[in-house]
């Protein structure tokens, strides 16, 4: 087993985790953390594959720097919803919200 | 001599960092309250953060800090406090138990599937990797990625201007 085979399976981890609390987690919060623990899994096996094989290294840095853009960009609009939701629903539980209105 | 113990070194570094994150993994998905759920969170990104150190990026590894811990932790930490999802803990309820079961299928097969994948094919790989210099990084963004470097910035604009609209249209119809 090469060492970027260890950074990959630490990364498969942080996916399963990530799986795992988006279908246990029963309030939308922690459906985020998971959501960030799968994007973080994402740019950890993004810089491994660039960083220890001949692929150029700017490639590996740079996939990872839009990772975590990507995952500014998307925590930003989830606490934008979750308020909305909150303030509508007065609750933030996924199992409750079954009303969809315009 | 010496290298051998710089090596020993480098692989007690990677394997506590591992340590790290799968203490702040179980803790980020398991734990009753949703506070201590942020904390495994803010865990696991500082080990992440270290195992880019060790891959010989640091400007990256202060970018995770950053970006990571100091802004999306802040943000999920409001988030948090917002939606009143903190005392007794939205979470502290007892859940039916066969949900442990499915959420556990559901994580565990995609991986197990990937793992394999990835043991089977991995190419061989270096053990120390070279550092980019962080002009030549940024040179990289200027010139051959330049079209991704632009797009994320109107992401960013666009996903603030729309979290902002959102809040506020609901405060204009109260």
């Amino acid at each position: 087993m090469s060492v970027m085979t260890i950074y990959h399976l630490v990364a498969i981890f942080l996916l399963c985790m990530g799986i795992f609390g988006i279908a246990y987690r029963r309030t939308l919060v922690g459906i985020v953390l998971g959501i960030e623990l799968i994007l973080n899994g994402a740019g950890l096996s993004i810089m491994a594959s660039a960083q220890l094989t001949p692929a150029p290294n700017e490639l590996g840095q740079v996939g990872a720097l839009l990772v975590m853009g990507i995952a500014a960009a998307e925590a930003t609009l989830l606490l934008a919803i979750l308020l909305v939701v909150s303030r509508r629903f007065k609750n933030v539980e996924a199992g409750k919200l079954i009303t969809m209105r315009g | 001599m010496e290298n051998l113990e710089y090596e020993r070194l480098a692989w007690a570094v990677l394997f506590g960092h591992i340590a790290i994150i799968v203490v702040g993994g179980f803790m980020t998905v398991l734990s009753q309250s949703l506070g201590r759920a942020l904390v495994g969170l803010i865990m696991t990104l500082f080990g992440v953060a270290g195992l880019f150190f060790l891959m010989a990026a640091p400007f990256i590894a202060l970018m995770q800090i950053l970006i990571y811990v100091g802004a999306v932790s802040v943000l999920i930490f409001f988030a948090i406090m917002l939606t009143n999802a903190w005392p007794g803990g939205d979470e502290s309820g007892k859940s039916p138990g066969r949900k442990y079961i499915y959420a556990g299928l559901a994580g565990l097969v995609p991986a197990v599937m990937l793992a394999t994948a990835v043991i089977r094919t991995a190419p061989p790989s270096f053990l120390v990797p070279e550092e980019t210099e962080i002009s030549v990084l940024g040179r990289f963004f200027l010139e051959d990625f330049i079209l991704p470097f632009e797009l994320i910035s109107l992401l960013l604009t666009i996903s603030m201007a729309g979290a902002v609209i959102l809040a506020f249209e609901m405060r204009r119809k109260k």
